[in-house]
């Protein structure tokens, strides 16, 4: 009989032992029958065939032992006298089960997250095979600062034709949120997240249409003569419903009309995880300039590896022509006094292949670490919470002596003891994964929109899969045998003769167990509490640094003109008639405009000379302000003059003003102003400056970098800029002002994105914000956690000696020696915990300095 | 017991629990007699070990009542154990000739 059939039994039980009794009754009637035929009265033949037959009942349950898989029906019996225990003792068990799945859920979001973004490779075909290219920052250590991926399309053709024995490489842009028109539909501009790829990228990952085609290398050849899409699957479903008609369809994006020719196959979201792509188009419908200037860095490159070839067979190939291009662009980009060894490092950059088996990610990048620690917090957090009911069962169980004894003395087994209280904390732990599932799957995206921004929208898919499930059950696993197995063994040593002897239980011989639980307990929390703290510290510091301007009160507002041309006197005019005309608006106190917004991500720096000082490799950064960006972002002006209405025509010397840093730097000696120096411009001749003013230092778009040194350019006017405004108005009632009053000055200026300053800088502690919040949620809840389980253990503990205790109180004894007698007990745990917690915390916080 | 109801499943066909009983006692001139207590048991644990199979059937008169035959893993231990009990006996003849 197989193994199923067996188990099917077990449940069947009671049928089968209906066929049973059924037999015997056959054979009971039969021989009667017989005896009868012999000439026995029925009377007497019944009696004497009952005889024969001998005890039914034991026959019965002989024959039944021999049929059921015993084994299996213990496990069921425990089962249900488990629940019915549990039930019980409902408090203790929904204690337990909460805690546990608190703990649970905390480690299943985290662990859906780390899988999501970090574990799962991209849904492609055989993407173990993929690699992508990556190289280190230009800066003094190669090992310090993160990996660049980007690459220019002169680079990318000779890598690709280089690598072409070892692997197809394939040119992919980051995606940037855009602004994009869909032919037909009213409204106004949608944003959506377009990617250029080579025309080889879908061949490559393997991926197929579900409607029309996808891009080839045909559509990849002639610059500017391929306006083609493919949509995602996903953006076919969310923008168009599905509807298969939108093949054909045009749109605009980037001021060129594309025509979407297909669907990509459903679940491909693009190669980066934590960015959705919408649509992908033809590399070779990049900008016209983006195909001829080596400076133009705008992909990243992956590629499969052919069958056979290695990752570092790929590297040797490439790395002499990746060296070979830096020493052509060398002697272009750097003038002829630059310092040797900086040309030295930029010509030796190492290149490196790097598996993107589950795709190259900046989210990753910035949130793998973090989100690391965030696990390792949760599981702690677990841990807690394991240990919190391994009391609470040890307790219950010291309880449930008398009961154990007596199973025992009436002859069950110490494995039967164990597996049944195993399978009473299986239950708990089934409880309280089911539960913990349900609320890390609800969990989870929570998180995911505390990274989010509204710029930056993070898409993961964050459906919970055979790895979220496989994660549950081993955790499930893991808790019962964490909390379950200490108190089942222990309960499984009960003797008998002693525990059914006296009533009362020795204290001493439970509290044992629970001391070492106690002290794990306080240890856990408090170095989750530790490490809570650190973050929480570090994030107040980042958000109160000083910033050198004030972040408060500042509305942005992106400004474009796409008709107006950099260099043009009209568009210098018309964007200093702009500042003018904000500025006379009622409720406006300051306003200003810049190249760009401090802290918006970007940022430009560029070599300089000064004269009859030695050049170096370092390089100033540069913002673009007209006269009143200093009054509005509130930065001081410590000598000199601010940039009036002329200095942003075209002069020569042209006038700038530079922050202290920069004056410190260069001109350490004099004020700084009346001072000259050259930039570097595009290409590569040297542009006279000089200074009109000295202002405070500022950060550019790093809290954690010091103010860097920083020149102010005369804003010209162009296609685009950020307008700042200090106001103490809402940000609707000055966006819906500034939408009417904007086009008076010029008809093509329109408002693009409203942001805040405040918010600006925030986001860029998005990482931070996450850790320290979350952490700090989790340090709350172990520290009620502990205290619960502390509690439950004095508590425990005094209900034990409750006869000891009114004997000393009746001989005389006081309050506070009793109390000290108690607390005592486990004061000396809490020490060694803390202890051991603060040893540990400390270790934690040097690792977690490095790695923040 | 196993080896004397496999040969008579093997001879007989099948039969219920207590024909077996009846065909024992009868060939044996009622020297054997069979109980119960150990028949019942005997055959669930031959069910299992997959030498017989069992089947309700309805007998002439109307009455439910389980068979047993034989199956083939059955045949093949009737044939060890025939062999065994062969080598017994002849063990146990020898000792009493040459005693």
């Amino acid at each position: 009989m197989s193994w199923s059939i067996r188990f099917l039994k077990v449940f069947r039980s009671r049928a089968l032992d209906e066929d049973l009794s059924e037999e015997q009754r056959f054979h009971i009637e039969a021989r009667t029958e017989d005896l009868v035929r012999d000439g026995m009265s029925r009377e007497a033949a019944r009696e004497e065939a009952n005889l024969h037959f001998g005890n039914r009942l034991r026959l019965r349950e002989t024959s039944r032992e021999i049929k059921l898989l015993s084994w299996a029906d213990s496990v069921l019996q425990d089962i249900r006298f488990g629940l019915r225990i549990l039930r019980k003792n409902a408090g203790v068990t929904l204690a337990a089960v909460l805690s546990l799945a608190l703990a649970i859920g905390a480690c299943t979001a985290a662990f859906s997250l780390i899988e999501a973004l970090v574990l799962r490779p991209l849904n492609v075909q055989d993407p173990d095979r993929l690699i992508y290219l990556a190289y280190p920052p230009d800066s003094s250590d190669p090992l310090q600062g993160q990996e660049h991926d980007s690459f220019s399309y002169v680079l990318f053709q000779l890598l690709r034709a280089a690598g072409r024995p070892k692997a197809d490489l394939a040119g992919i842009s980051y995606q940037i949120v855009r602004p994009a028109i869909f032919n037909g539909s009213t409204g106004p501009e949608e944003r959506i997240r377009p990617q250029w790829i080579s025309g080889n990228t879908f061949r490559i990952l393997g991926i197929r249409p579900v409607l029309g085609r996808l891009l080839t290398s045909a559509d990849d050849q002639e610059p500017g003569k391929h306006p083609v899409a493919v949509i995602s699957y996903d953006f076919w479903k969310r923008r168009f419903s599905g509807d298969p008609s939108v093949l054909g369809r045009w749109f605009t994006l980037a001021e060129k009309q594309f025509q979407i020719v297909g669907v990509a196959q459903r679940g491909f979201s693009g190669v980066e995880p934590g960015i959705g792509t919408d649509l992908w188009v033809p590399l070779a419908m990049g900008d016209a300039q983006s195909f001829s200037r080596p400076d133009w860095n705008w992909f990243r490159v992956m590629g499969r590896l052919n069958p056979g070839a290695k990752p570092g067979d790929l590297r040797a190939v490439l790395e002499g022509v990746f060296k070979n291009f830096h020493r052509e662009v060398a002697a272009q980009w750097f003038a002829a006094d630059e310092p040797k060894e900086h040309v030295r490092r930029f010509i030796d950059t190492p290149l490196f292949v790097r598996s993107a088996a589950s795709g190259p990610s900046g989210l990753r990048r910035d949130f793998e670490h973090p989100l690391w620690i965030l696990a390792a917090v949760v599981g702690l957090v677990l841990l807690i919470a394991c240990s919190n009911v391994a009391n609470l069962l040890i307790a219950r169980i010291a309880a449930r002596e008398h009961e154990m004894a007596l199973r025992l003395s009436i002859g069950a087994g110490r494995k039967r003891l164990i597996q049944q209280l195993l399978i009473e904390s299986g239950l708990i732990a089934a409880a309280s994964c089911a539960l913990g599932g349900a609320l890390g799957v609800w969990i989870a995206p929570m998180i995911l929109t505390l990274l989010s921004s509204l710029d930056n929208p993070v898409y993961l898919d964050l459906h919970a899969d055979g790895a979220v499930f496989a994660f549950l059950v081993l955790t499930c696993t893991l808790t019962t045998a964490t909390f379950g197995l200490a108190p089942a063994i222990r309960a499984s040593t009960t003797s008998p003769n002693e525990a059914l002897k006296t009533a009362t239980v020795k204290s001493s011989n439970r509290i044992g167990l629970l001391r070492p639980l106690v002290a794990a307990q306080v240890g856990f929390s408090f170095i989750v509490l530790f490490v809570a703290g650190l973050l929480l510290i570090s994030f107040d510091k980042l958000n109160h640094v000083d910033l050198g301007f004030a972040k408060e009160g500042v509305i942005l507002f992106g400004i474009d003109a796409k008709d107006l041309r950099q260099q043009d006197e009209k568009a210098r005019v018309l964007w200093l008639q702009l500042v003018g005309r904000v500025r006379e608006l009622s409720g406006i106190q300051a306003a200003g405009t810049s190249g760009w917004a401090l802290f918006a991500g970007g940022g430009w720096d560029n070599a300089i000379r000064v004269p009859g000082r030695k050049p170096d490799a370092f390089q100033p950064y540069y913002l673009e302000i007209s006269p009143g960006f200093l009054e509005t972002m509130r930065i001081p002006l410590l000598g000199g003059r601010d940039f009036d209405s002329q200095d942003s025509q075209p002069a020569t010397p042209s006038s700038v003003l530079v922050n202290q840093a920069f004056a410190r730097r260069y001109f350490p000696r004099t004020n700084a102003v009346g001072e000259r120096f050259f930039r570097a411009s595009d290409n590569n001749t040297w542009i006279p400056q000089m200074i009109v003013g000295v202002t405070g230092d500022t950060k550019y778009n790093d809290l954690r970098q010091t103010a860097p040194p920083t020149v102010y350019l005369p804003m010209r006017g162009g296609g685009g800029g950020t307008l700042e405004v200090r106001t103490a108005l809402d940000p609707g009632a000055v966006t819906a002002m500034l939408n009417k009053e904007i086009p008076r000055i010029h008809p093509g200026f329109r408002i693009s994105d409203v942001n805040l300053q405040s918010a600006l800088i925030s986001n860029t502690l998005i990482r931070e914000r996450l850790l320290a919040l979350l952490s700090g949620f989790f340090a709350v809840i172990a520290i009620i956690l502990a205290a619960l389980g502390i509690y439950a253990i004095l508590n425990y503990l005094v209900v034990q000696r409750t006869k000891e205790i009114g004997i000393r109180v009746a001989l005389g004894a006081e309050r506070l020696r009793l109390v000290v007698m108690v607390v005592s007990n486990i004061a000396l745990l809490l020490v060694l915990g803390l202890g051991a917690g603060l040893g540990v915390g400390m270790g934690v916080a040097r690792f977690l300095a490095s790695l923040l | 017991m196993p080896l004397l109801i496999l040969k008579i499943l093997a001879r007989r066909g099948p039969l219920h629990g207590y024909g077996l009983t009846t065909q024992i006692e009868n060939m044996s001139e009622d020297i054997l007699r069979v109980e119960e207590g150990s028949l019942y048991p005997a055959l669930h644990r031959m069910e299992e070990a997959g030498w017989i199979k069992a089947q309700w059937i309805t007998t002439d008169n109307k009455r439910r009542a389980r068979t047993y035959a034989i199956c083939p893993e059955g045949q093949k231990q009737l044939e060890i154990e025939e062999s065994r009990w062969r080598a017994v006996t002849r063990a146990v003849g020898h000792i009493l000739r040459h005693a």
